[in-house]
């Protein structure tokens, strides 16, 4: 009697707790975000938000439809539906009135919703994301559900940590259980492809199943993160953010040197660099505390290359500023899309269309990225430069006689031989007589020619330092000061070469229009190209006998082609620029000018943090920053089970995906930020300790009703490998991976006529040795015509930041792994190991297939094989011709391992073996 | 439908964010074709009632006039002032200075300073019952006059060819948005279950200047994408089985495999390995109907001398015949490219007198041929044939760098040129659009490379302002913000 009273009280209980949580029952107010904001999306937002505000109505942000629009009257009128303008137009019976005009109108429910929102006072909110990450508790595994042994006790023996608590509560909500852990060698192989994106090896495997010991699979993962592969791994994942490529893009599509900023990503992940940390030096190295030479540390500057991976545009007639700015637009965008999970694009034309963020926003936020140096030009300055021999001699030289005869220049030295910054491109230049400004990025000028530089500041100035080239001889350049005629402060006698010359000019303070003027009598035809001038201090020292030796090696650092990268370096006084709103994103339309700020709706910005990229950087950093922690964890979560807790990772707004798990995004946001301390290694290892993640993936019946995306995590993650992954385990697996880590992109043998651009006379020239065999991060990514096998496998192109590659399963993937000369390669490197190992064709099958599955194989699936392999077989001694044929890359020539490598072939192309499961 | 395309649309809704499916309802296709759907729109928690039948019903939303489109693009863009736009005034003005009124506010790609007018090179007369213009280059085409809709009033934004083809092929100079043919499938799905609904042939050497994009997915799921079937080497990247590997055993490792990944499913129950299998069978179709459609070995001697082909060569006069080929086979959308167009006068080769000319002779016939062959086989009434390029060419001559070209060229011209369809539901031997007596600007029912897209979509059965996808919290359409049906061309 009395237990038959408290099982009567627990399923009230129950109940009472799961209507709750369907929300609006017993008396819970309307919540804005869940019930009223989609709403308001679904049918008022298209023309009364960001981007119309028709009959000036708008519900965009909260004061906005507090007050009357076109008509005088208010359409939300809080506590008073029925005075509510928006209510009479939805309910009005007149099709002139009737809201939505012209649209599916709203249902009954939908009605209720708002009036009772509208009644209650229309609380306003901010959409989820956009609220400050506070910590939530993590859910108690003694509650009232097994408190009354109404459920499976397991629950606190399978829970492994706080992940799995927040996923079982979401899990009995939708009355699914969890499954059993993986076995050891499927578990090993997933968290292995994981962390490092390559299979175990063999050894590790068993090394893994014999370990008795409680903490075998920890010591498994603590060992993967450790090792040198992870790097590469997450590389991988980064490349896509930051639209990384080893050409510039656009129609000619050239080659650029950016793999020091790959490596320094991956030297990054493996140092486990706190995310903040390197975040920061991504988006502002340049602006980090300078080393002893009074120049920022190599590494942060090339870090920098993060934002120099935008394109650029060498086509004749294009301009340069159009093309800059598209960089900083792009530089924008993906500043919000990597860090902030917001797709910013749409502000640039007008406010959000759903979230309130107003279009001055924008561009108060490209404020911040709008002094970069770079401007377009052909050439990609301002690049670090690396000197090397004879050249790193000359600089030293050069630092060493300025540290003694004027410290105080040698900042500007160092810097200038570094970057070449400041310095003037030439298409800024204003055209005169007999002189060109087109094509790419130079000035070209010949016999009574001239041109004007506009407003140089000469009060520091003793030098005109200018990169000049030309075939004429004897041609004479001159500068004349305030106008074509004015006094003449240099006369350069320009050399037969590309070279950079140096010369003294006359003194004169203060900003001065520049007339450059040539005379070229002897060949009045051959033009006279300029690339850029600069006007700087003499070198110190002047009275000293070396002094021209010094300046000579000055000269000869500067002209000499080194090796050099793109960075990102910040414009000073006259070369800062002055940012202005795009009237409806129109670059030549320009508004109101603008200060750097951040948008009001995130955390604001803190006084103490400078109003420079370097502020910024720590803004999206800061711990006030609802955005960055959620985003970022949700993008290492998707990474491992193929799905993000949001599953738009990159839009965390209105219009993105709920959260399936929001706590416990919160919770791991939380805990990456505060007790990690931004350790993306501890926040992956917190995940894959979880028992969520160690589940095994097998679906069935209910589970694929219920869940069939499984995004209640009921099953562990069964997603099909990555481009990278796909390559770079059939090379493992085959023993024809090479380990070796860094440097320029590699060419793997691709088929031929891929690439084929304009206007470059680049070509593929496929890898020898150990770079054929080199992971797939290292392959030579040129942006009009990637690596062939990668897009088949759903890489992009890296023209602009793409966060997530939606997987497609295609006819030409089939293709690939079928018939790629890589895949073949690999299938006879394994059926070579295959048949050394047994001496039967089922045992070197069964060994195959462990080599790659790194399980048993089933009788029934090596029934299948050995039938393929006899076949073959029987075939190969039919037609020995066939056997050199196939057998290309070794020297064992037989019907044998012809036969092997064909079945390796098929293994190769299992869905078991293409997929992480 | 076929049943591999639902498997396929079946594998992509796996794939794709269901959300965008669910978003979709309401809007375009949605409505009309996903009717059980609209239950579930907004809810972003149910998922089980989504069928592969339900995202298959690929219904236009009106009665498509074209069902398969052919589109001709001549990459670099010839001039219309040789080819269809007749400027007599033009001659008189041969050898003068520029009107300045030309040149005020204008960007050019090579021009400078003041160029010269330069007088139609072509001997221009009129043609066939409708008496359309045209010149002495295209002597095949003028047997066809009464097939085609000149528009002569085609203007565009951009005047350099990678943006210029990115803006008429996917609506925006920018990268990243889907093309027209991915768009069509999309749209309409595929018809042939053993080739692609998209295919791109490219001649002339190279590829067109902004690459794969011109004929991308975008944001679409990559199954929309334009698979470029190459004239040298494999058709389809890695179709050919490695040598020693003959096709009885290619089947019999499909096979192995196929059932290896069936035992595989039973245990694990994921659907996705049931797609696996399907495009596994697919790929070995594929492997047989690609170079079989691409073998014109087999066309009678005469088809072959229609189009002036032999067997085996890699021509622009070859990738038309396989477009027809193609059609006949109910791909819905076939993509020819042909580059060598750009004729600025600076070589032999690429300029407006001589290079143009050859380019003609290569492509004169086999398009006349093209536009025959169809109609004799009944099959141009229901496939669109759209010719043009990315822009046209300026009624001066280019002065690069302010000298006297070596050769008659013109600049890149981006406020007039002629673009002409025929069949798939436009008028027969008609011209739309003037422009001024220069050939400079449009004058007369202007034709933006919006309003051609929205036209193309309106043969092919779809309101271009409907038809959407949704993308970065915005429904992206084709033709972005703009465009205009031209009704006055359809028949």
């Amino acid at each position: 009697m009395r237990n038959r009273v408290y099982i009567g009280i627990g399923v009230a209980v129950i109940l009472m707790s799961s209507f709750t949580w369907s929300g609006g029952w017993f008396g819970q107010k309307v919540d804005y975000n869940s019930e009223v904001k989609p709403i308001l999306n679904k049918h008022c937002m298209g023309c009364h938000g960001g981007v119309k505000k028709a009959g000036d109505v708008s519900f965009l942000f909260e004061h906005e439809m507090l007050e009357p629009g076109k008509s005088g009257k208010v359409p939300v009128v809080r506590g008073d539906a029925d005075a509510s303008e928006m209510i009479r137009r939805i309910l009005s019976n007149d099709p002139d009135e009737k809201m939505p005009k012209n649209g599916t109108p709203l249902t009954e429910d939908e009605i209720g919703t708002l009036k009772n929102w509208i009644n209650e006072g229309a609380a306003w909110e901010k959409h989820w994301s956009y609220k400050r990450i506070e910590k939530p508790e993590v859910p108690s595994l003694n509650n009232v559900w097994n408190l009354f042994g109404l459920l499976d006790t397991g629950d606190k023996k399978w829970a492994k940590n706080e992940i799995d608590h927040f996923v079982l509560k979401k899990l009995k909500e939708k009355e699914l259980s969890v499954s059993p852990e993986a076995d050891r060698a499927t578990l090993i192989r997933r968290v292995s492809l994981d962390i490092t994106g390559l299979p175990p090896t063999e050894q590790e495997v068993s090394d893994f199943k014999n370990d008795k010991s409680e903490n075998a699979y920890e010591k498994v993962v603590d060992r993967l993160l450790k090792s040198q592969a992870y790097g590469e791994r997450w590389t991988s994942m980064w490349m896509d953010l930051a639209r990384y490529a080893d050409t510039k893009g656009y129609e000619s599509d050239g080659g650029r040197t950016m793999w020091r900023y790959r490596d320094y990503v991956v030297k990054s992940f493996n140092e486990d660099k706190p995310f903040d940390q390197f975040t920061i030096e991504q988006l502002a190295g340049d602006l980090l505390p300078k080393d002893q030479n009074g120049f920022p540390k190599e590494q942060n500057l090339i870090a920098t290359g993060f934002h120099r991976n935008t394109m650029t545009n060498n086509e004749g007639g294009t301009d340069d500023e159009e093309f800059r700015t598209a960089a900083q637009i792009d530089r924008v965008n993906t500043t919000w899309e990597v860090w902030q999970g917001t797709t910013f694009a749409c502000i640039q034309c007008h406010s959000h269309p759903y979230d309130p963020i107003p279009h001055e926003d924008y561009y108060k936020y490209m404020a911040y990225f709008n002094n970069s140096r770079d401007e377009d030009v052909w050439d990609e300055w301002p690049k670090l430069r690396f000197y090397k021999g004879e050249d790193s001699a000359r600089v030293e030289r050069v630092k060493d006689w300025i540290k003694k005869y004027n410290p105080a220049q040698e900042a500007d030295v160092n810097q200038f031989m570094r970057v070449m910054e400041p310095k003037i491109n030439a298409h800024n230049f204003v055209k005169g007589d007999e002189s060109t400004v087109h094509l790419i990025s130079y000035y070209a000028v010949k016999d009574k020619g001239n041109a004007r530089i506009p407003q140089v500041d000469l009060t520091h100035a003793d030098n005109v330092v200018m990169n000049v080239s030309t075939k004429a001889e004897k041609a004479v350049l001159k500068l004349h000061l305030d106008k074509l005629d004015g006094p003449v402060i240099s006369e350069i006698k320009v050399p037969v070469r590309d070279t950079v010359v140096i010369a003294p000019i006359s003194k004169a303070a203060g900003k001065h229009d520049i007339y450059l003027s040539l005379t070229s009598p002897k060949m009045p035809e051959e033009w006279v190209r300029i690339t850029w001038a600069a006007f700087q201090k003499a070198l110190p020292g002047k009275d000293q006998p070396d002094y021209a030796q010094i300046v000579a090696d000055y000269a000869t650092a500067l002209t000499k082609s080194t090796e050099s990268m793109p960075v990102i370096w910040e414009g000073k006084g006259d070369f800062a620029r002055k940012t202005h709103v795009f009237v409806r994103g129109n670059w030549m339309v320009k508004g109101a000018e603008v200060k750097p700020d951040v948008p009001k709706l995130l955390a604001p910005m803190p006084k103490e943090f400078s109003k420079d990229r370097l502020g910024l950087a720590k803004w999206i950093v800061n711990r006030e920053n609802p955005l960055t922690g959620r985003v970022i964890v949700n993008r290492f979560w998707e990474q491992l089970f193929g799905r993000g807790l949001v599953e738009t990772v990159e839009d965390f707004g209105s219009q993105g995906s709920e959260p399936t798990h929001q706590e416990l995004l919160d919770w791991l946001a939380v805990k990456f930020m505060e007790e990690d301390h931004w350790s993306v290694k501890k926040l992956l290892k917190t995940i894959v300790m979880s028992a969520t993640y160690q589940q095994n993936s097998k679906s069935d019946k209910v589970r694929q009703e219920k869940d069939p995306y499984n995004i209640w995590i009921s099953r562990g993650p069964r997603v099909r490998l990555s481009a990278e992954q796909v390559r770079d385990q059939a090379l493992a697996c085959s023993g024809l991976i090479s380990d070796k880590m860094y440097g320029p992109s590699v060419m793997p043998p691709q088929p031929d006529k891929i690439w084929q651009s304009p206007y470059s006379g680049e070509s593929w020239i496929v890898s020898e040795g150990p770079d054929r065999y080199r992971r797939g991060v290292y392959t030579y990514w040129k942006r009009t015509a990637p690596y062939p096998s990668m897009t088949t496998f759903d890489a992009p192109s890296r023209e602009f930041c793409q966060s997530r590659r939606i997987l497609t399963n295609t006819p030409l993937q089939a293709l690939v792994t079928l018939n790629d000369p890589v895949y073949l390669e690999a299938a006879e490197k394994l059926a070579g190991t295959m048949k050394k190992r047994g001496k039967t064709p089922e045992q070197q099958l069964s060994e195959g297939y462990r080599m790659l599955t790194f399980q048993p194989i089933e009788a029934k699936s090596l029934n299948v094989l050995l039938k393929i392999y006899q076949e073959a077989l029987t075939n190969y001694k039919k037609t020995p011709s066939d056997v050199d044929s196939i057998l290309v890359y070794g020297k064992e020539k037989s019907p044998e391992l012809a036969a092997l490598t064909i079945s390796a072939n098929v293994m190769l192309n299992l869905d078991n073996v293409v997929t992480k499961e | 439908m076929e049943k591999l395309l639902k498997e396929l649309q079946h594998a992509d809704l796996q794939r794709q964010t269901r959300r965008h499916f669910l978003q979709s309802c309401g809007f375009g296709l949605g409505a009309l074709g996903l009717g059980s759907l609209l239950s579930s729109c907004g809810d972003s928690t149910a998922g089980t009632d989504i069928s592969a039948e339900n995202i298959l019903a690929k219904i236009p939303q009106f009665a498509p006039k074209a069902k398969r489109v052919i589109y001709i693009h001549m990459a670099g863009a010839p001039s219309q002032l040789e080819l269809f736009d007749y400027k007599p005034e033009l001659v008189k003005y041969h050898g003068k200075d520029c009107p300045a009124e030309f040149l005020e506010g204008k960007k050019f790609a090579f021009i400078q300073g003041v160029p010269k007018m330069l007088g139609p090179q072509g001997k221009f007369a009129q043609y066939g019952q409708s008496g359309a213009w045209m010149s002495d280059y295209v002597p095949y085409l003028q047997t066809v006059a009464d097939e085609i809709t000149f528009v002569k009033s085609m203007h565009t934004d951009q005047f350099n060819h990678a943006p210029a083809q990115l803006l008429l092929h996917t609506g925006s100079a920018r990268l990243g948005r889907p093309s027209l043919g991915a768009w069509a499938v999309y749209g309409l799905g595929s018809e042939n279950k053993n080739l692609p609904g998209f295919i791109v042939l490219a001649s002339g050497g190279r590829q067109p200047d902004a690459g794969k994009s011109v004929y991308g997915s975008g944001f679409l799921p990559s199954v929309y994408q334009g698979v470029q079937c190459r004239t040298g080497g494999d058709p389809v990247l890695y179709v050919t089985d490695p040598s020693g590997m003959n096709r009885n055993m290619r089947k019999q490792t499909i096979e192995a495999i196929n059932e290896i990944n069936r035992q595989t499913y039973e245990d694990v129950q994921d659907p996705e390995i049931l797609t696996r299998i399907s495009q596994y069978e697919m790929a070995f179709r594929m492997q047989m109907s690609v170079p079989e459609v691409m073998d014109v070995s087999k066309e009678p001697q005469f088809i072959l001398d229609m189009y002036g082909v032999k067997p085996g060569e890699g021509t622009f006069a070859m990738n038309c015949l396989l477009a027809r080929k193609l059609v006949e086979n109910d791909v819905r959308f076939v993509q020819l490219f042909d580059w060598g167009w750009d004729g600025h006068g600076t070589s032999a080769g690429d300029n407006v007198e001589g290079g143009l000319r050859n380019k003609c002779q290569l492509s004169d016939k086999p398009i006349a041929a093209l536009i025959q062959d169809l109609k004799m086989r009944g099959l141009l009434e229901e496939t669109l044939i759209v010719w043009g390029a990315e822009f046209g060419r300026t009624p001066m001559q280019e002065n690069r760098n302010g000298l006297v070209m070596p050769y008659m060229g013109r600049d890149h011209h981006l406020d007039a040129f002629t673009m002409w369809m025929a069949g798939g539901g436009v008028k027969k031997g008609y011209s739309h659009g003037e422009t001024d007596e220069l050939g400079y600007y449009g004058v007369k029912d202007r034709v933006h490379v919006h309003d051609l897209q929205a036209t193309i979509l309106h043969l092919m059965g779809f309101d271009h302002e409907k038809f959407t996808y949704p993308f970065q919290g915005r429904n992206f359409r084709l033709t972005d913000t703009e465009g205009k049906v031209v009704k006055q061309v359809i028949a």
